[in-house]
C-alpha cells in the first residue's frame, strides 16, 4: 500500500509548475513585438538608424577638420542632409546583410551582440579614422564632435541589437538570450577614449604672435619647376642642368602625391595633413562650400552625387588651404610678397598674388603657361622680398619632348637673368624642381645661389624644411610648430635667421574676390592641360 | 455521432482555435475547419472517457452518456469515426496551404496520441491517486486537456500562416489556459453543483485531481495567477488579442 504524498502547499505548487514551463510569460515584449510586426518594421529603423550614424560620423570628420564646416552650424546639417542620404545606401545593404545573417542565426543572442557591437564600433571608427585622416589638430573640436556621434551610434547599435533579435526570433520561434547593452555603451566608451587619446596625440597650435618681426635682408626669388628630375640620367642632357649644376644642392624624396599637395607642402612647410590641399579637385556638395570627402562618403561625392546632380566637382583652390605659405608669412610680417602661378595660391593682403588659375585661363599649352608665368613674374617683380612663381610646363608637355625642350629652353634663358643677380648678392635664388608619379612617389631637387655660396655636397632634406629655410633666409623668424628647419648650409653664412616665434597661426582666408572664369572652365582647362585624367 | 458533438458544450477549444486564427488575420475557412477538426477529436475523446472500461460515467453534458444511449460498441464506433471525421476535414479543406494542412494534421495528431489524451488517460488510469505528485498531475493533465488546447490555438494561427514567434506566444498561453481549464475542472468536480454541470460530479475524487492534492483556495489560487500568465502571453499582439484574453477570463471566472 502506497503511503499518502504530503500536501504541496501554494509555493511549493508554484514553484514545481515554473520548473514545468507555467506561469512564467517568457515573453519580452519589444522583441516579441518586433517579431510579429513584420519585416518593415524592423528594417526600416534600421536603415534609418545606420544612416544618422554613419552621416553624423562623416559630418564630423568633416567639421573638425574643414573649419568653414566646423564653424557654420548651418553648413555642418545641411552637409549632415547630403550625408544622410548618402549613407541611405549602405544602410540598407547592411540591414538586408543583418537580417539574412538572423534569419539563420544558430545563436541569436551572439548574433545580436556582435552585429550590436559592428554597428557602433562603424560610425565611432569612420569618425575617428576620418578625423585622423582629414587632419585636423587639437582634440576639444573633434571630441565634442564626439557626443553626437557616440549617441547616434549607441541607437544604431541597440536598433541593430532588437531587430536582429526580433528577425531571428520572427523565423525560429525560440526566444533568445538578450545580450547586455552595457556592451554597447562599453564599446563606445572604448572608441571615444581612444578617440581622445589619438587626438590628445596630436599638437594643439598655439596661438598665432603677430606682428612676425623681420629682419629685412636680401630678396628670396624661388623658382618651382615642375616635371623635372634633375636626379635622372636623362636630365644630365637638359639644357637646364648645367645652369643649376653651380648651386648648393639638397634633394628630398616623399610618398606618391598630386603636384597641388607637393607643391602646397613646399610653400606651408607642413604635410597635407595639416594644410589640407592634397588633391587637384574638391568636392562641392549643392549649397556647401568644397570639402575632401570624408573616409566612407567618397562613393557618393566622388561618383553617385555627381551622376545626380547633387554634388559638383570644385577646383582646389587657397580658400581651402588652412597654412599660410611662405610668401604670405612674408605678407604678414609686413615684407613684400609676390607670388604667380602657384598652386592653391590666392589673394592675401599685402602679396601680389597671381593665381594658377588666372595663369592658365589666358594658356593654351604647357609653352603658353610658363611664357604666361615668367611674363607676369618679371612684370610685377618690385624687389619683393619674398618672390615665388611655379612652372608646371614640363610637367604639362611631359608626352611631347620637342614642346617641352622648347619650353626648358625659356626657362634657361629666365635662370640666365636670375643667376647672375644671386651670385652678385642681390637676391637668394631657390629653384625647386620636382616631379612626381603615382606610383613611384615624389622626390626632388633644391638649388640654391646665394652669392658665393656653393656647398659642394648634396645634403638630403625633407619638403617640410624648404619654406623654413626660405623665410629665415628673407629675415623671418620660424614657427616652431612647423615640422621642418631651415637647412642653413644650403645659404650664405650667417644669412640665415635663427629666431623663432611660437607658431602662423591658421590661414584664414580673407573674402574671396571675383575669379577670372569659374570653377567649371577651371576645370576644363586642367583636363585640357593633362591634370585629372 | 451527432449526439456526441451537438450536445450542449461550451465549445471553448474550437473558440479559441477561431480565435487565433482571426488574431493572425486569416480567411475564416481555414480556422473554422481547425475549430471542427479540434471538436469531433474532443467529443470522441468525451465518449471514451465515458465508458465503462474508463470513467463509467452516467451524464455528460446534460445527457445520458453515449454508450449508455447507443450501447458500448456504438459508442467506441462514433469515437473512431469522429476522429477518422477530424482528421478528413482538415485534410480536405483547400483554404490552408498543403504544408501548414500537414503541420496542422500532425500536431493534432500528437495531441491525440500517445503524447497528447490517450497517452495522459493511460498514465490518468494507472495512476495511484495517493501517491501523486504535483509533476505526475501536470503530465497527466498538460496531455488529456492541454495538448489539446494547444493543437487548437495553434492549429488556428497556423491556417493563418502565422509565424514562428507568434506561435510561441500562442503555445504559452495555450499551455497556461488549459492547465487552467483543468484545475477549474476538478475544483468544480469537487465543489460544482451536478445539474449545472451537466455531469457526474465528485467522480474524479479518487483519480487525479489537482483541488484534491492541493485544495481548493490554492487550486483557484493557481487558475488565477495561470489566467495572468496566459493573458499576459498575448501583449505583444495588443488589442487584436482581446478575444483570446476574454476567453482567458471566462475560463478562471466558470461555474459550469
Amino acid at each position: 500500500m502506497t503511503s499518502p504524498s504530503p500536501r504541496p502547499t501554494l509555493s511549493e505548487a508554484r514553484t514545481k509548475l515554473r520548473e514545468l514551463g507555467y506561469l512564467q510569460s517568457r515573453v519580452e515584449r519589444f522583441v516579441f513585438r518586433r517579431a510579429l510586426e513584420g519585416i518593415a518594421v524592423l528594417f526600416l529603423p534600421v536603415v534609418a538608424t545606420g544612416a544618422v550614424a554613419l552621416s553624423m560620423a562623416e559630418t564630423a570628420a568633416v567639421a573638425a577638420s574643414q573649419f568653414r564646416y566646423g564653424g557654420s552650424p548651418g553648413a555642418a546639417a545641411l552637409l549632415f542632409l547630403h550625408l544622410f542620404f548618402a549613407a541611405l545606401f549602405p544602410s540598407v545593404v547592411f540591414a538586408a546583410a543583418l537580417f539574412f545573417a538572423a534569419g539563420r542565426s544558430e545563436n541569436p543572442g551572439s548574433g545580436a551582440a556582435v552585429s550590436g557591437l559592428l554597428a557602433v564600433a562603424g560610425p565611432l571608427f569612420l569618425w575617428i579614422f576620418g578625423t585622423l585622416r582629414l587632419g585636423s589638430e587639437g582634440a576639444a573640436a573633434p571630441l565634442l564632435w564626439g557626443i553626437p556621434v557616440s549617441l547616434a551610434s549607441l541607437l544604431f547599435g541597440a536598433t541593430v541589437r532588437a531587430a536582429f533579435l526580433g528577425r531571428a526570433f520572427a523565423e525560429s520561434g525560440r526566444l533568445p538570450s538578450r545580450p547586455r547593452r552595457a556592451v554597447l555603451l562599453f564599446a563606445a566608451a572604448v572608441a571615444v577614449c581612444v578617440g581622445a587619446v589619438l587626438f590628445a596625440m596630436r599638437r594643439e597650435p598655439a596661438r598665432p604672435t603677430p606682428p612676425l618681426p623681420a629682419r629685412r635682408a636680401e630678396a628670396v626669388v624661388v623658382v618651382g619647376i615642375d616635371g623635372l628630375a634633375l636626379d635622372s640620367p636623362c636630365a644630365r642632357d637638359e639644357p637646364i642642368a648645367g645652369r643649376l649644376s653651380g648651386g648648393a644642392k639638397g634633394w628630398w624624396e616623399t610618398h606618391p602625391a598630386s603636384p597641388a599637395e607637393i607643391w602646397t607642402d613646399l610653400a606651408t612647410g607642413v604635410p597635407a595633413a595639416r594644410h589640407g590641399v592634397r588633391a587637384l579637385e574638391w568636392v562641392r556638395p549643392v549649397g556647401l562650400p568644397p570639402l575632401a570627402p570624408p573616409p566612407g562618403a567618397s562613393w557618393y561625392l566622388r561618383g553617385a552625387g555627381l551622376a545626380l546632380g547633387t554634388v559638383s566637382r570644385a577646383p582646389v583652390s587657397a580658400r581651402e588651404r588652412r597654412s599660410l605659405a611662405f610668401w604670405e608669412v612674408a605678407a604678414s610680417a609686413g615684407l613684400p610678397a609676390l607670388a604667380v602661378g602657384w598652386w592653391a595660391s590666392g589673394p592675401w593682403p599685402g602679396a601680389a598674388i597671381v593665381e594658377n588659375r588666372e595663369i592658365l585661363a589666358r594658356s593654351a599649352s604647357g609653352v603658353d603657361v610658363d611664357f604666361a608665368v615668367i611674363r607676369e613674374f618679371e612684370r610685377r617683380y618690385e624687389g619683393q622680398s619674398v618672390a615665388a612663381l611655379y612652372l608646371p610646363g614640363a610637367d604639362i608637355l611631359r608626352g611631347d619632348p620637342s614642346r617641352r625642350g622648347e619650353t626648358l629652353a625659356r626657362l634657361a634663358l629666365f635662370l640666365d637673368r636670375w643667376i647672375p643677380r644671386a651670385r652678385s648678392g642681390e637676391v637668394a635664388l631657390v629653384v625647386l624642381a620636382a616631379d612626381s608619379h603615382p606610383d613611384a612617389g615624389s622626390h626632388g631637387r633644391i638649388v640654391v645661389f646665394d652669392a658665393a655660396t656653393a656647398s659642394p655636397r648634396i645634403r638630403s632634406i625633407r619638403p617640410v624644411d624648404v619654406a623654413p629655410s626660405i623665410l629665415a633666409r628673407a629675415g623671418i623668424p620660424v614657427a616652431r610648430d612647423l615640422p621642418g628647419r631651415p637647412v642653413a648650409a644650403l645659404f650664405r653664412p650667417g644669412r640665415v635667421d635663427s629666431t623663432t616665434v611660437a607658431t602662423y597661426g591658421e590661414r584664414v582666408a580673407p573674402t574671396p574676390a571675383a575669379r577670372p572664369g569659374t570653377d567649371r572652365e577651371y576645370l576644363e582647362k586642367l583636363k585640357s592641360l593633362g591634370y585629372l585624367n | 455521432m451527432r449526439d456526441a458533438v451537438l450536445s450542449p458544450g461550451k465549445r471553448i477549444r474550437p473558440l479559441v482555435a477561431l480565435a487565433a486564427g482571426e488574431l493572425v488575420r486569416a480567411k475564416p475557412a481555414g480556422p473554422l475547419a481547425v475549430a471542427i477538426a479540434v471538436e469531433y477529436v474532443h467529443a470522441a475523446s468525451l465518449v471514451l472517457d465515458d465508458l465503462p472500461s474508463m470513467d463509467n460515467a452516467v451524464r455528460r453534458r446534460g445527457r445520458t452518456a453515449i454508450h449508455l444511449a447507443y450501447g458500448v460498441a456504438t459508442a467506441e464506433l462514433a469515437s473512431v469515426t469522429l476522429l477518422a471525421r477530424a482528421f478528413e476535414v482538415l485534410a480536405r479543406e483547400a483554404g490552408i496551404a498543403p504544408d501548414l494542412r500537414a503541420r496542422i494534421c500532425r500536431e493534432l495528431a500528437a495531441a491525440v496520441g500517445a503524447s497528447g489524451c490517450c497517452g495522459g488517460q493511460a498514465a490518468d488510469l494507472a495512476a495511484d491517486p495517493a501517491a501523486l505528485a504535483l509533476d505526475d498531475l501536470e503530465s497527466i493533465h498538460a496531455r488529456k486537456t492541454g495538448a489539446l488546447f494547444v493543437a487548437a490555438v495553434r492549429g488556428g494561427a497556423l491556417a493563418g500562416k502565422a509565424n514562428e514567434a507568434a506561435l510561441e506566444a500562442l503555445t504559452l498561453y495555450a499551455r497556461n489556459l488549459g492547465l487552467a481549464f483543468q484545475i477549474t475542472d476538478d475544483v468544480l468536480d469537487l465543489e460544482g453543483d451536478p445539474d449545472r454541470l451537466g455531469k457526474d460530479t465528485q467522480r474524479d475524487a479518487h483519480r487525479a485531481n489537482f483541488a484534491a492534492v492541493l485544495g481548493i483556495d490554492s487550486s483557484r489560487a493557481l487558475v488565477t495567477e495561470l489566467v495572468e500568465t496566459a493573458t499576459a502571453a498575448l501583449t505583444p499582439f495588443r488589442g487584436r488579442a482581446a478575444v483570446l484574453a476574454d476567453l482567458a477570463g471566462y475560463v478562471r471566472d466558470r461555474r459550469s
